[in-house]
């Protein structure tokens, strides 16, 4: 990146957490999930190691770090998704509603009915826009036709996305545009109902319109959900999160409110990183 | 020291380099024509078999093709063995295509680089290739010896052919499938054979059902299998217990016949047996290929 | 909502768990019924053939005679006829299918490439019964006519080629049989080909143009070093159709049990002897078993033919 480059990210940067501190910094709520020292590991490779984070609930935690850092790696630990690849386990604590999520023993559908998630490219199912949103409430609930025309509306709605597709339900969700697939996978993601909301930098494949809509999604989805969000954008995690954490090879440099971690970070590598010096 | 080997480089001798240039730039253009040559002798094939089979197929062409069984004289026609191969085509796609699709999913989702995995993919990639009368001569062995011919026999052997074609294009088209929609799917709670079931079969639906129409078009035609499975049958039978006629064992018993009247037969049912196959072909990779 | 939640979940939990593992046991159930299917197809044709194995022993594999009416049978005309019609098949396919890759990949107009590759395509598709009738009546009598007896009389006196060339023109024979053969696996290899040649990095191309080779050249010498492997693994494939094709073969091959090299004579091949035998071998008969006894060796022939292609093209190994 050329000085200049720098320069106005480094301007930017200011004005947002000027904008941040009128917001006034709020106070972090109690965790909705605790996790306690987690190692990761990929076969022998060590990808993740002694973490200690808290979820607060209703709240957004953005996760921010260089590529290879863990922080996507550590959002796949929350929702059990590593159990897909042989060769990849966890190892510690997660914590939430006094169950450990990352034991043998735990339900992995019911626990993705809980905590939800959102990826990098949106991924709408080959099927229509109503049976995209069916689909996942499908597996978790008996609704009757009405309810569930309900229950598609709504998450529609609060996905902000109901007014542009409702008179073309039945239509193949592939026909949307990229921002629009995003937010029906955000609706379908909230159509289960589930506790916590897990995105994997939602918005790095779209345009920034696109982007601004779903961010201001999560604010907006912050009030009924806990929240986690991956991002590669410094400033959308200044836009987005209440709280933020800094990850680097691995290690969970530093976690704070936003305000804190992007005015006066403690740690000389976390500075470095925000204000872009590396990454 | 640069400047010593920039004095000391030969300078090019422009003759030569001409005189070589044309010599590379006549060798090419003598395999550039040999290549066209080879292309236009690979199309003229096509074109000959086609012209062939219209010239001396298309005049026998009559509805007493379609309602007469096989005989010899002016009255014949080809109605037991056009029903009979759309029965056994028929049975050994219901049959091959369930296992194939199974199989296929095995490896694409369950195996992840097991030897069980690798030895399924290496085994069905034989078979893809397998000479056919060999499959004929097993399906005899296990079912047709000391029982006689039946159209199921004929039936199972079409689709031990069936399972492997349906078996790669299945693995193929799974693995072409994102993983992000896989994790989507099980991210919502969903159970792994129902986002297999739901999700990656319909995303893959296309490029499956691709492999389908090949594998009919591919059994449709075959003759050798069938020789010692449903040996064929001179009368109308739906019977799948009994002997069954076909299109290209029709075509392997009248073809070498001193009789005009039966090569003309072969002549016809070689016209349609082609026309479907290709056609089949065609509708396959025009029209379900690109929209994949 | 979270009173509700907790009480679907759990039925779900035990339905999807077992879903997945019917599901997964189907999955792995129906990839060992394909190496059972295999094992099944070499334990009968192996079984079916021991008595011929028993009756004539080694001997079974180079005795020349095949004769029904005293029940003498021996294996080595058709499996030479087999490697014979299918070697001459690949001599004459290789260059044409070499030939059409090479104008496909690199040499026709973008917008005429996807019309000729669908052609080529689709004489791949014929079925090959369509290919021995038309070498049964069109090829063979066109052979007899015009290209035989020319080809006798030039050859005449030229040693080996006479001896592989010689008369009478009878249209049926090896040299016809293989032809057809030829005909039925040039899309193949041709379909090959075009496919590994695409493999190529553009960037090994384009440096190659970048120091001004010709087509040709690079062709030569970056695209045919890079797929090498490949190509033989292609042509292997197609050996191994080659070997047990029987509709193709069967009609123009001539049926004679002899073994010569007049490559203009009549011949036989395993896929020939048994499509043209079956009929008349009688359950239990030491006809039958040595019909099935060729099978078995055809079998263990092109299993090796097809597993060294398969392991050239290399495996589609898992991701």
């Amino acid at each position: 990146m050329s000085m200049t480059n720098d320069a106005v990210n480094t301007e930017t940067q200011k004005a947002n957490i000027g904008v941040m501190q009128a917001r006034s910094a709020a106070n972090l709520n109690a965790p909705r999930i605790a996790i306690n020292k987690v190692d990761f590991f990929y076969g022998t490779n060590k990808a993740l190691k002694g973490i200690c984070l808290d979820l607060p609930e209703k709240q957004v935690t953005g996760m921010i770090g260089p590529s290879g850092c863990g922080k996507s790696t550590l959002l796949r630990v929350l929702n059990r998704m590593y159990d897909l690849y042989p060769g990849q386990h966890a190892e510690g604590e997660v914590m939430m509603d006094g169950e450990n999520i990352i034991s043998p023993g735990v339900d992995l559908n019911q626990l993705r009915s809980r905590i939800g998630m959102v990826f990098q490219k949106p991924t709408p199912f080959p099927m229509s826009i109503y049976d995209n949103i069916a689909f996942g409430v499908k597996l978790h609930e008996k609704l009757s036709k009405s309810a569930m025309d309900e229950r598609v509306e709504w998450s529609l709605t609060r996905a902000a996305l109901w007014g542009e597709v409702k008179d073309r339900l039945t239509a193949s969700a592939m026909g949307l545009s990229g921002g629009q697939q995003q937010r029906l996978c955000i609706a379908r993601t909230i159509a289960t109902r589930p506790e916590v909301i897990l995105f994997d930098e939602p918005t790095s494949a779209l345009d920034p319109i696109s982007t601004l809509k779903i961010e201001e999604l999560i604010d907006e989805l912050k009030r009924d959900f806990t929240i986690a969000i991956v991002t590669h954008n410094m400033q959308q995690a200044a836009r987005c999160a209440d709280q933020v954490a800094f990850f680097y090879i691995g290690e969970l440099v530093e976690v704070g409110t936003a305000t804190q971690m992007f005015t006066s970070p403690r740690e000389k590598r976390t500075q470095e990183y925000i204000t872009g010096r590396f990454g | 020291m640069s400047a010593t080997l920039t004095a000391s480089a030969p300078s090019r001798n422009q003759s030569v380099a001409n005189n070589l240039s044309r010599a590379r730039h006549r060798t090419n253009t003598i395999v550039k024509g040999l290549c066209i040559l080879a292309t236009v002798i690979g199309l003229m094939f096509l074109g000959t078999i086609l012209f062939t089979l219209i010239d001396l197929g298309f005049g026998g062409l009559s509805t007493k093709v379609f309602t007469n069984i096989t005989r010899s004289g002016p009255d014949g026609g080809l109605a037991n063995a056009i029903v009979g191969t759309l029965i056994q085509t028929a049975l050994g796609t219901a049959i091959g295509t369930p296992i194939g699709l199974m199989v296929g999913t095995y490896l694409s989702e369950y195996s992840a680089g097991s030897r069980l995995g690798n030895a399924v993919r290496f085994v069905s990639d034989v078979l893809l290739s397998a000479p056919s009368i060999l499959i004929g001569l097993f399906v005899y062995q296990i079912l047709v010896a000391g029982r006689g011919y039946t159209g199921i026999a004929g039936g199972v052997a079409l689709a031990i052919i069936v399972i492997p074609i349906v078996v790669r294009t299945t693995e193929d088209m799974l693995r072409l499938i994102p993983t992000a929609l896989r994790e989507a799917a099980v991210a919502l709670g969903a159970p792994k054979w129902k986002s297999i079931v739901q999700v990656c079969y319909p995303a893959a639906l296309d490029g499956i059902a691709t492999g389908v129409l090949l594998a009919i078009a591919r059994v449709a035609g075959e003759t050798a299998p069938l020789l010692f499975t449903s040996f064929g049958n001179s009368y109308m039978s739906t019977d799948l217990g009994s002997a069954m006629a076909s299109l290209p064992l029709a075509i392997y018993q009248f073809a070498g016949q001193p009789d005009a009247d039966l090569v003309q037969l072969a002549w016809v049912g070689a016209l349609l047996i082609t026309f479907g196959v290709l056609a089949l072909n065609i509708v396959a990779r025009v029209v379900l290929r690109p929209r994949s | 909502m979270s009173q509700s939640t907790a009480v679907a979940p759990r039925r779900a939990r035990s339905s999807a768990t077992t879903g997945d593992a019917i599901f997964a046991f189907l999955a792995k159930s129906a990839g060992v019924l394909v190496l059972v299917l295999l094992g099944a197809i070499i334990v009968s044709l192996f079984i079916g053939a021991l008595p011929a194995f028993r009756a004539f022993g080694f001997g079974f594999l180079w005795n020349v005679d095949w004769d029904p009416n005293q029940a003498i049978f021996g294996a080595a005309v058709p499996i030479y006829g087999t490697i014979l019609t299918s070697v001459v098949a690949i001599v004459i396919a290789v260059p044409i299918a070499f030939g059409i890759a090479f104008y496909l990949t690199e040499l026709a107009p973008n917008w005429f490439r996807r019309p000729v590759g669908t052609a080529v395509e689709l004489l791949a598709a014929v079925p090959s019964i369509i290919y021995g009738m038309w070498g049964l009546l069109v090829i063979a009598p066109f052979m007899a006519t015009y290209i035989q007896p020319a080809v006798i009389d030039t050859f005449d006196g030229i040693p080996l080629l006479d001896v592989l060339f010689q008369g009478p023109a009878r249209g049926k024979g090896v040299f016809t049989a293989a032809l057809i053969l030829a005909v039925m696996i040039i899309p193949f290899i041709a379909a090959t080909m075009r496919d590994v040649f695409m493999t190529v990095p553009p960037v090994y191309k384009e440096s190659a143009y970048g120091v001004g080779c010709t087509t040709w050249e690079v062709m030569r010498s970056i695209v045919i070093p890079y797929t090498r492997v490949s190509v033989v693994g292609g042509i292997m494939l197609a050996l191994g159709r080659a070997l047990g094709e029987t509709m193709a073969v069967t009609f123009v091959i001539g049926n004679a049990n002899r073994i010569s090299p007049n490559l203009f004579g009549s011949g036989a091949t395993i896929a020939s002897l048994v499509a043209l035998n079956f009929g008349e071998a009688q359950q239990g008969s030491l006809l039958l078993s040595s019909l099935l006894a060729i099978g078995f060796i055809l079998f263990v022939i092109s299993f090796i033919v097809l597993a060294i292609s398969r392991t050239l093209l290399k495996p589609r190994a898992a991701k």
